[in-house]
């Protein structure tokens, strides 16, 4: 009797930790090895590090070959001083992974399309699906070709992995237990796969789908006037007209033939295309100091952890400060003892679709100039959590992968569509950061910028010497007129891409005679530039609003600088709300549409965070483009809606413009009819709001931005944020994407200064005080002096602790 | 006087093998004390002595930090603040610590 009670509970404590060790699936919610995971001596309590903690302060890292010191500031920014080079990325590896491994990792598993073997759900295999179709992998491993060799993505790997070796369960980052798996070792393909993701947010946006079937529906001339190449609103990013002096590559012209049908293909979620990034540097005659000045301002999808990790390093040779990425060795926008640099995105058309027609069901040939050239296949293996492999068979042609066939949500066409992408070539990006970050000069930062393809980026430049510069980089195609806008026929190998534009036919320009260079995502380049250049959309509104401040500025100091990022004037709203209001009888509202109008009438067009009228026009803006638009809304066949710049330009331009007219009415609307539709819906919509917040429509409310975390369904770990801004305004900061590093760089010859600020903090541990510490200053737009040492006890007071990483003792 | 001393016995070994060995040691170590010290209430002695040293080294911690990620954690969990959260803590904890006294315990006729 005793013994059956012995065996008995015996049996129901070994069965309690059998089910607590284990992670439990139910519906599409995952457990975490409960018991394992509460534990407070081992589970997710020793992530959460005690008030004013401070990291070890001797570790000892094989593969070093001297000591290294790395020096936090109260920010927790890591100064590492290393004696060679090769110590100096090993150390970047391994302070990188101390603080971001769970980042780093899982951004690979997004972009090698591997989220599966993390969580299981449909959703995330078809997300998987697609990135092996885009040939994700494919293209890291043609960049890695020619980086392979590369001493700083070897040693910063290594780096890495010797982090990763000192873990056990008690010292996992959160997110893996939580998740319940474990990090695999770091490869350089990493280092490629994570600037290849960057190229898919910023260089992959593409229109030739919608574009196709708008020819189609609309005709070639409403195309044109929907869509224009150019909407010429003003400030290119450069304008030197007839300044070119070079003989441009020109390619035999061949006549546009786009497929004869209508393209039902369901693209991924691409990026934003509004969002983009502001940069500009102004001259020493314009600033308070006489030296130059220089800001930089990348806007992206806000997450946790920060996208950005700041870091200065130092050795024999460099001494560079800045943001770095997370998986990638060396700065990427920053600074050094001589100069700094900034980037924004360079809208480029860089991806196009070619049409191809196989041979039949098996699919081992394809059409290619009258004759069939071989497919080649590549099954890929998506190995699901907790279930069998999922295996998807990518035909590769030579434009790149079919990513779109009858199996992958191209279900109506027999043919497939191939993916020819700038990112999938050799490339050696790496080689041009390593560069820039030990330039000294303009000389140094142009050669630099000749190693650099994609994603093409437009590159800001000052120097202590007095120079400012700013350079269009990236590898373009040279495209004849329209080539590249609509979906190509993939069975002429004429329609490929002939020659690249070489680096010295880029756009560029050194000293202007403003005083200042800008770039804000807008079209590049003033009409006498010799190139075809078109891209799925261009910034319309910041760059004009920066260069006009600019303009009118003279000494500069760096206050005004960090109030120009944070400018929120509305610029698209001025320039059409009066029109907007003219529309508006007042003596026909009813009463909450006359306080609408009233209320709108006084704005300003600040988008100030306690502005009212910012978000009265935002809901009235936002019911008026479906209602222009609702042509372009149609579900069985992907069509792209006109820019906000265009848009306002019809409506003043051609108001009885046929679109205008909504199509399942009976009367007939014109652009009058459609604004007072939406301005009575938008009003209805601030009502609704105002019900349901019981709270006044201020902007930052209404806006209701948020940072989420990197796996978005972790609501628990997002944290909403109350700013102004909004898209097309210089602060670019709408709900979900916005600044994501802002700097402020001053040239001074006596010593470099700047400020930086980001949303969230250095350390990706949802348990530090340093995970989002530096966000409520972001969010008032205040910002952080740096502090850029010359040497290790340079600034002692300003030190929060030092690490020493020796070597193995013999 | 002999419930108290079982129940303190099994928290220092449970603190004790915990720092060498993964969570689950805390059973052995409610196991050992139901086996050597055991009570007529050996189930409640290894409940409230591992839940409570789960609880409290969780409360400890807590307090030692201002990152505020308990409270997320209970969220993520859909339990409403971390007060559930170590409630939940404590009876998962006890659950197994009291089974394991129970068995060992039974080993043993209880000793007036």
């Amino acid at each position: 009797m005793k013994l059956s009670k012995f065996f008995t509970t015996l049996a129901i404590t070994v069965l309690l930790i059998f089910l607590l060790d284990k992670g439990w699936t139910i519906g599409n919610i995952s457990i975490p090895p409960l018991g394992k995971f509460l534990d407070p001596f081992h589970g997710f309590w020793q992530n959460l590090e005690p008030t004013g903690f401070e990291g070890k302060k001797q570790l000892v890292i094989p593969g070093l070959k001297e000591p290294v010191s790395v020096i936090y500031d109260s920010i927790l920014i890591p100064h590492i001083f290393a004696k060679n080079n090769d110590d100096l990325y090993l150390a970047q590896g391994y302070i990188t992974a101390l603080h971001r491994l769970w980042q780093m990792e899982f951004q690979t598993h997004a972009a090698a399309g591997r989220l599966s073997e993390i969580v299981a759900s449909d959703a995330l295999l078809d997300r998987d699906r697609r990135q092996r179709r885009l040939g994700m992998v494919f293209g890291a491993e043609q960049a890695l070709q020619s980086m392979d060799a590369n001493p700083a993505i070897i040693k910063y790997t290594e780096g890495i992995n010797r982090f990763i070796e000192t873990l056990d369960y008690n010292t996992l980052p959160f997110e893996y237990k939580l998740l319940n798996y474990r990090p695999e070792p770091w490869t350089n393909l990493k280092c490629a796969l994570l600037l290849k993701t960057m190229a898919q947010t910023l260089n992959m946006g593409d229109k030739d789908i919608e574009m196709t079937n708008a020819w189609q529906i609309f005709g070639k001339e409403m195309v044109d006037v929907l869509y224009p190449d150019n909407e010429d609103p003003g400030d290119p990013i450069v304008e030197k007209q007839g300044g070119w002096n070079f003989k441009p590559i020109s390619l035999d012209p061949l006549p546009l033939a786009i497929p004869d049908e209508l393209i039902n293909i369901k693209k991924g979620p691409a990026e934003d295309p509004t969002i983009g990034s502001n940069n500009w540097a102004v001259s020493g005659s314009k600033t308070y100091t006489g030296s130059p000045m220089l800001a930089g301002d990348p806007h992206l999808q806000l997450s946790l952890p920060s996208i950005w990790y700041a870091i200065q390093l130092n050795a024999p040779g460099i001494n560079t400060m800045g943001a770095s990425l997370p998986g990638a060795p060396g700065i990427i926008i920053g600074f050094n003892d001589s100069i700094a640099w900034s980037i924004t995105n360079a809208q480029r058309d860089l991806v196009d679709w070619y049409k191809i027609t196989f041979d039949g069901q098996k699919r081992d040939k394809y059409l290619l100039d009258g004759g069939w050239v071989g497919t080649r296949k590549v099954v890929e293996e998506i190995k699901v959590r907790g279930g069998n492999s999922f295996y998807d068979t990518v035909f590769y042609t030579h434009w790149g992968p079919v990513a779109y066939d009858r199996n992958f949500h191209a279900e109506s066409s027999l043919n497939g569509y191939a993916f020819r992408w700038i990112a999938h070539e050799p490339s050696e990006e790496i080689v041009a950061f390593h560069k820039l970050n030990r330039a000294k000069n303009y000389a140094e930062y142009m050669d630099a910028l000749n190693s650099f393809s994609t994603p093409a980026q437009n590159f800001v430049f000052a120097s202590v010497s007095g120079d400012i510069a700013m350079r269009v980089q990236g590898k373009f195609p040279v495209r004849r007129k329209e080539e590249g806008k609509f979906v190509l026929d993939g069975s002429k190998s004429s329609h490929g891409w002939q020659a690249y534009i070489p680096n010295n036919h880029n756009i560029s320009e050194k000293n202007p005679e403003r005083s200042f260079v800008s770039s804000a995502n807008q079209y590049p380049v003033d009409k006498s530039y010799p190139y075809y250049i078109t891209s799925t959309s261009y910034e319309a509104y910041r760059n004009r609003r920066i260069n006009q401040v600019l303009r009118q500025s003279q000494n500069i100091t760096f206050r005004d600088m960090m109030e120009l990022q944070n400018d929120n004037f509305n610029l698209k709203a001025e320039e059409s709300l009066p029109l907007f209001l003219s529309f508006v009888d007042s003596s026909q509202l009813n009463p909450q549409e006359k306080e609408a109008y009233r209320i709108l009438r006084s704005w300003d067009f600040y988008n100030h965070a306690n502005a009212i009228g910012a978000s009265y026009f935002e809901g009235w803006w936002n019911n008026l483009m479906p209602l222009l638009w609702d042509e372009m809304q149609n579900e069985n066949v992907s069509l792209a809606r006109p820019t906000s710049f265009n848009t306002i330009k019809l409506l003043k331009e051609r108001p009885e413009f046929s679109f205008f007219d909504i199509q399942r009415t009976k009367e007939k609307e014109n652009a009058g009819d459609i604004i007072r539709k939406a301005f009575i819906l938008g009003v209805k919509d601030i009502e609704q709001w105002k019900t349901s917040n019981a709270t006044l429509p201020i902007w930052a409310e209404y806006k209701d931005s948020f940072i989420s975390h990197l796996l978005p369904p972790l609501t628990a770990l997002s944290i909403p944020v109350k700013t102004g801004g909004n898209l097309g305004i210089v602060n670019a900061h709408s709900r979900t994407h916005g600044p994501s590093w802002r700097m402020v760089v001053s040239l001074e010859p006596s010593g470099i200064k700047c400020w930086a600020t980001f949303p969230g903090g250095q350390s990706g541990n949802p348990g530090s005080a340093h995970y989002s510490n530096m966000l409520s200053r972001w969010e008032r737009g205040d910002y952080f002096s740096l502090l850029f040492l010359k040497t290790p006890d340079d600034q002692l007071s300003k030190v929060y602790y030092t690490t020493q990483l020796n070597p193995t003792s013999e | 006087m002999r419930f108290p001393t079982q129940m303190l016995a099994i928290i220092i070994l449970g603190f004790l093998l915990e720092l060498f060995l993964p969570w689950w040691s805390v059973a052995i170590a409610a196991f050992i004390g139901g086996l050597f010290l055991n009570t007529r209430h050996n189930f409640f002695a290894g409940l409230l002595a591992i839940g409570l040293l789960w609880m409290v080294k969780s409360l400890l911690i807590d307090l030692s930090t201002d990152s505020g990620l308990a409270d997320k954690v209970a969220r993520i969990f859909m339990l409403h603040n971390k007060a559930f959260l170590l409630l939940v803590t404590f009876i998962i904890s006890g659950l197994v610590g009291g089974f394991a006294s129970m068995s060992g315990g039974s080993l043993r006729s209880a000793r007036k």
